[in-house]
């Protein structure tokens, strides 16, 4: 005789084809470990009670089963069961009809009420755990967080230059004297007017004794116009919050590491939080870089490059963000792909690791990661004789070739940002 | 502005309509969670009961009632599968309808929607929140009961089937389905009413008899309320 099996949060249930419950086997009564085991059943995973019900009915001398999913009947068929799928069945039907009668009459609950009581708790709890889960896509947070970053940086070196230039119509001779923009825009924000320019009030803002004496004397026999406070007022309110926005740029830097070292610790300990959370940022999020196979992940950021090449049968970038790694733009052009290659491997494996366990192995990463570059650094340590018969292209351009900039510029900038 | 009169609507059993004072009337149903609002609705006392007014802007089974649709199937100790439950404004009325004895369940899959769903749910014992996707009914087979009805607002080009695959699982024989079809999230390059005719057409092949059909202009454009029986051949 068939056998149905069905599946319900408070266990799974046997029924014969005249709908009795021929056996059963409950799930667990504590409330969190229910909700597991349901979500195991939205999964498609088999839970404790399918396992041991398919043992029972084993006993029982039964072969023949039917079951809701494929899942189920690969479980059933791997323990030696001659298992049908058939999803809404007639007897799932009743069952589902008669469910709550059964998990009173099988001893699960007291009572109907206790059994939707139990119901609207587990329905709210599961509910719950899945919304949270939801909302802890902190990795996204950490990809908005670089995005705000960059859009900071255009910001600050705008109204930097802006500054310089509006200032200088009062204090010319400052602008080639701090090259650094902070520094100047703190200049101009802290002590504004340059008769407040003095040695004592620099060496206060944190320069050295020989700068500010430098900068002092400048602004002492400064040719720029002499402006009233009124006038230099303005520059000073564009500096202030231009202070504040490269304060607010640290402040996001911080915050990045601490969500990075929580949702990606093994990207962060192979190239830091601000570069890890870049390639987040444009993979989509930690799922989608997971995803990524290395090769991608080394070109992340240089789409622009690698699709040209793609279409005029060039030479694809040898790296996208990942230039910014210090062992990539430090090291001598003939080494850079190799090193990329290896980064991007050690990137991809991390990522995967990252999304799927959390475990930590950043540190064994990085040090596989060392040792390669070392390598590389010795077997290729000059740089290779030009091939003198080289007459490219080989491959025949698909398209003709593009007019204007040449494709050459790509090289060494590490794509776009 | 003060109530004047209550009275039980004479074609919809559970439905109430209140009389304020300047003559205009509104839809209202029995407050399950009395004191409570679920969408900043108003609430009318009437010596013993609490009625909360029941908006046909803003619920599409209140336009279709006023729409004049057929009869209103949704009765009290129901056990009703809501997919599209979104914040629970509609749910939260069906939930009044079935009263204590009948059941809810609200499915919606957007997390967003769930949070204030949640909120509705704890404080109404009859209504029990899923955030699954209708599309796949078998991830929640086994929290859903055989319902009596159906009620369907998902707004999916392939709404019909969906419903129907939904019907297949947890449908009782001749029980009903309530279909709130939005003509222009199913084919905006289509008629309003070639889409209807579509949906109800992939209805009947899946085992639906159309009982009644409502279009719910003015409160919503291009939207149509169908009110079908699930009679599955064997």
């Amino acid at each position: 005789m068939k056998i149905y099996v069905v599946q319900h949060f408070t266990g799974s249930y046997a029924l014969n084809e005249n709908k009795d419950v021929v056996a059963f086997v409950h799930g667990p009564k504590g409330l969190d470990d229910m909700v597991e085991e349901a979500l195991k059943i939205e999964r498609g995973e088999p839970t404790a009670a399918y396992l041991r019900l398919l043992e029972k009915l084993k006993e029982m001398g039964i072969n023949e089963i039917a079951v809701e999913t494929n899942e189920e009947a690969k479980t059933a068929t791997a323990k030696g069961f001659d298992a049908k799928v058939e999803p809404a069945n007639p007897i799932a039907r009743y069952f589902r009809e008669h469910v709550a009668e059964i998990a009173v009459d099988t001893g699960f609950v007291k009572s109907i009420e206790d059994f939707y009581n139990l119901l609207h708790e587990f329905t709210i709890e599961t509910t719950r755990r899945k919304l949270r889960r939801a909302a802890q896509k902190r990795d996204l947070l950490a990809a908005q967080a670089i995005r705000a970053i960059d859009d900071i940086d255009k910001t600050t070196n705008l109204f930097a230059a802006r500054l310089r230039e509006w200032y200088s119509l009062h204090f010319p001779e400052l602008d080639d004297l701090v090259r650094e923009h902070e520094d100047y825009v703190r200049i101009v924000a802290e002590l504004g007017h340059r008769d407040n320019i003095t040695v004592e009030n620099l060496v206060k803002l944190g320069f050295s004794e020989e700068k500010a004496k430098k900068i002092a004397e400048a602004a002492k026999k400064s040719m720029g116009a002499d402006y009233p406070e009124f006038d230099i007022e303005p520059m000073q309110r564009l500096a202030r919050i231009t202070l504040e926005l490269y304060k607010l740029r640290r402040d996001l830097s911080d915050y990045i590491a601490q969500v990075m070292k929580e949702v990606a610790p093994n990207i962060t300990a192979l190239v830091g939080p601000l570069l890890g959370a870049r390639l987040i940022s444009l993979a989509g999020g930690l799922e989608e870089l997971a995803f990524m196979p290395a090769s991608t992940i080394q070109v992340l950021g240089a789409e622009k490059a690698l699709f040209r090449a793609l279409r005029t049968g060039g030479k694809p970038p040898k790296h996208g963000v990942i230039f910014q790694y210090p062992d990539i733009h430090r090291s001598p052009r003939w080494q850079r792909g190799k090193i990329a290659r290896a980064l991007a491997a050690k990137l991809a494996i991390a990522a995967k690791v990252d999304y799927f366990t959390g475990r930590f192995i950043g540190d064994k990463l990085k040090e596989a990661l060392r040792k390669r570059i070392e390598e590389i650094k010795r077997i290729y340590a000059k740089p290779p004789k030009r091939k003198k018969e080289e007459v490219k292209p080989a491959k025949p351009a698909k398209r003709p070739p593009r007019r204007g900039r040449r494709g050459g510029k790509r090289k060494g900038r590490g794509g776009r940002r | 502005m003060e109530v004047v009169n209550v009275k039980e609507h004479e074609k919809y059993k559970g439905v109430y309509i209140v009389e304020l004072e300047d003559g205009s009337t509104r839809l209202a149903t029995v407050n399950l969670a009395p004191g409570k609002r679920v969408y900043g609705e108003r609430l009318f006392k009437w010596g013993e009961l609490e009625l909360r007014e029941w908006n046909p802007y803003r619920s599409k089974l209140a336009a279709a009632l006023l729409k004049g649709l057929e009869e209103l199937p949704i009765q009290r100790g129901h056990r009703i599968l809501y997919l599209g439950a979104a914040t629970g404004t509609t749910p939260s009325h069906v939930s009044d309808i079935v009263g204590l004895e009948g059941k809810v369940y609200a499915l919606d899959v957007a997390p967003r929607v769930m949070r204030e769903l949640v909120a509705v749910c704890e404080t109404r014992p009859n209504m029990f929140p899923l955030l699954n996707d209708a599309r796949k009914p078998y991830e929640y087979r086994h929290i859903v009961e055989l319902v009596d009805g159906i009620y369907a607002d998902v707004a999916q080009p392939e709404q019909a089937a969906i419903v129907a695959d939904n019907a297949d699982y947890f449908l009782k024989e001749n029980g009903y389905l309530l279909l709130a079809i939005k003509a222009r999230s199913i084919d905006v390059t289509k008629e309003p009413s070639e889409v209807f005719k579509h949906e109800i057409n992939v209805l009947k092949e899946r085992g639906f008899e159309i009982v009644d059909m409502v279009h719910l202009e003015p409160f919503d454009k291009d939207h149509a309320m169908v009110y079908a029986r699930y009679r599955p051949q064997k």
